[in-house]
């Protein structure tokens, strides 16, 4: 296949230019906030989040229809009442966050797949789930660059403050630091993400799009800045990859492109110099060597 | 061997209590904690040492009470007032180097926004030099080892500009040879007429080298010098819920 069919052509229609320009933009706020969740070890929980927020999606897209705004509202509050939720029950109850988080998201989730059954043939179940590349409108790549750029800006302004939440919660409080502030604006920002990441993804995926770039940048990098950079470009190469993926095989937008996520991922689990599963084992190997040796 | 601390200098807990939902961690504490030297908060598990410490900051809700120094409410005593959190409390595969923790030392005084001036870069590199930790500083901070961890948050504080640290159990992990590294700095640091407040469970180390001693079961049970405040009689009220194993064997 030449280059032409490969690429360019793929990339003449306007719904793969819209998707790809929304996916490229998501990838940079995914960057950002999938670092965040890598570091404070909320991987599951925002995967979790990401889910809970289908019955909202669901519900808007009934009533109100399939614009942006909509479903950002319905996300918003459906998300919102997940966290407010299970932080009430794992402050007041013996149950941890973990358990509180996990029931809410199943219910949730289960809620959300009843109501887009009892619509009938209106909605197809598939490619809210998985994503759908024909979805992505032109006010779609309005909220993914809004999206994008408030996460930006938020992060730039206040990077001081989210260093030291996740590193060292206690000095940002005694550096006049407030964390409230970090948790309600982190959650805030990430369902605005997410909703906007939802055509091209689907609910069950979204999430791969923030964290498996993070996950694997978190594999090279030891500073901050490069990690958040990092993130981002593998994000943008991923999606690409995943967009071209979907087009040629026919395979739905969201599994494509964390597929192609996960080729990076797996790569770099293996093979990073530093942090790597085969470094990892050789040096096992060779201290067990050593220490056979000054036994003998 | 010390001059009578300055009004000024003199922390003055007055009914502080303090609740983690329902839990009670400090009870009614009313005391003074002089600053110009070391200082030992002593006492079993849950006893509210890291409470006490983090109320000392003045950023943690008090039930009933206060605090003040001097006549500042501590919060606005920062950069003055400094915390070196304990190495456990803290991500240590966070991707950061040994001088980026450094630096985060100006960060209360430049807050989010303020720039990074040539001032603020010779204010780390001078911490890194008294700490001796110029040569890793540009090391991710999970290869130092505790020795060197406990100092990098020590030169975090320096940078900060503090005369008064608030220590988190600076010794817990730490093998025989960085204990006494550590002792020996603190020592020169307490000669400087710097403040440092550890809590602290090792009742040998705050016995020999703190002079100053708070000993609580999430009240008070006695404050003052060292020596008077471990006494058998004391210890036995701090520890009496403890297993005999698990408590003060002096």
């Amino acid at each position: 296949m030449s280059l032409h069919a490969l690429i360019i052509e793929p990339l003449s229609h306007g719904f793969m230019q819209r998707g790809l320009a929304s996916a490229l933009l998501l990838s940079i706020s995914g960057g950002l906030l999938g670092s965040v969740l890598v570091l404070r070890r909320m991987a599951l929980m925002g995967d979790a989040l990401a889910h809970s927020l289908l019955p909202g999606i669901a519900l808007a897209w009934l009533v109100l229809g399939r614009g942006p705004l909509a479903l950002l509202t319905g996300a918003l509050v459906a998300g919102l009442l997940t966290a407010l939720g299970s932080a009430l029950l794992s402050r007041l109850t013996r149950l941890k966050e973990d358990a509180a988080f996990g029931a809410f998201f199943l219910i949730a989730y289960a809620g959300g797949i009843a109501l887009i059954n009892q619509a009938g043939t209106r909605v197809d179940l598939l490619h809210f789930l998985c994503g759908h590349i024909l979805g992505v409108g032109p006010a779609d790549l309005w909220l993914s660059a809004g999206a994008a750029g408030l996460t930006v800006l938020l992060f730039t302004l206040v990077q001081r403050g989210i260093v030291l939440e996740i590193f060292d919660p206690i000095f940002a409080r005694a550096a006049g630091f407030r964390g409230g502030w970090f948790h309600l604006g982190f959650l805030a920002l990430a369902v605005l993400n997410l909703v906007a990441a939802l055509q091209t993804m689907g609910v069950i995926l979204a999430l791969g799009l923030f964290l498996l770039p993070a996950a694997t940048a978190y594999l090279w990098c030891d500073r901050f800045r490069g990690m958040l950079v990092l993130a981002a470009l593998i994000g943008m190469a991923g999606s690409t990859a995943g967009l071209l993926l979907s087009y040629h095989t026919g395979l739905s937008s969201g599994p494509a492109i964390v597929l192609s996520l996960g080729v990076a991922f797996l790569a770099s689990a293996l093979g990073s110099p530093r942090y790597g599963l085969v470094s990892a084992l050789q040096l096992a190997w060779r201290e067990r060597r050593a220490v056979r040796h000054t036994a003998d | 061997m010390h001059a009578q601390p300055h009004h000024h200098d003199i922390f003055r807990l007055r009914d502080v209590t303090v609740h983690y939902g329902r839990r009670c961690a400090l009870e009614h504490l009313t005391t003074q904690i002089p600053c110009g030297g070391l200082v030992a908060l002593v006492g079993p598990n849950g006893a509210g040492k890291s409470t006490l410490l983090r109320s000392l900051l003045g950023w943690l809700p008090l039930t009933t009470g206060e605090i003040r120094l001097g006549d500042h409410h501590p919060r606005h005593l920062h950069p003055r007032l400094t915390y070196v959190p304990q190495r456990a409390d803290v991500e240590w595969d966070f991707p950061i180097s040994v001088r980026e923790v450094v630096a985060q030392g100006r960060w209360p005084t430049l807050g989010l926004f303020g720039r990074f001036q040539p001032a603020d870069n010779t204010l780390v590199d001078r911490a890194l030099t008294e700490l001796e930790l110029t040569a890793l500083a540009g090391e991710q901070i999970r290869r130092l080892s505790g020795g060197q961890q406990q100092r990098m948050f020590l030169a975090r504080a320096i940078a900060q500009g503090a005369d008064i640290f608030l220590l988190d159990e600076p010794f817990n992990g730490l093998d025989l040879s960085a204990t006494a590294e550590l002792i020996h700095l603190l020592q020169g640091w307490q000669a400087q007429g710097r403040t440092v407040i550890a809590a602290i469970h090792d009742l040998t180390l705050a016995r020999k080298y703190f002079p100053h001693a708070v000993l609580l079961d999430t009240r008070l049970v006695a404050a003052g010098p060292t020596a008077d405040v471990l006494s058998e009689a004391n210890l036995a009220i701090a520890y009496r819920h403890r297993l005999p194993v698990l408590g003060a064997r002096p």
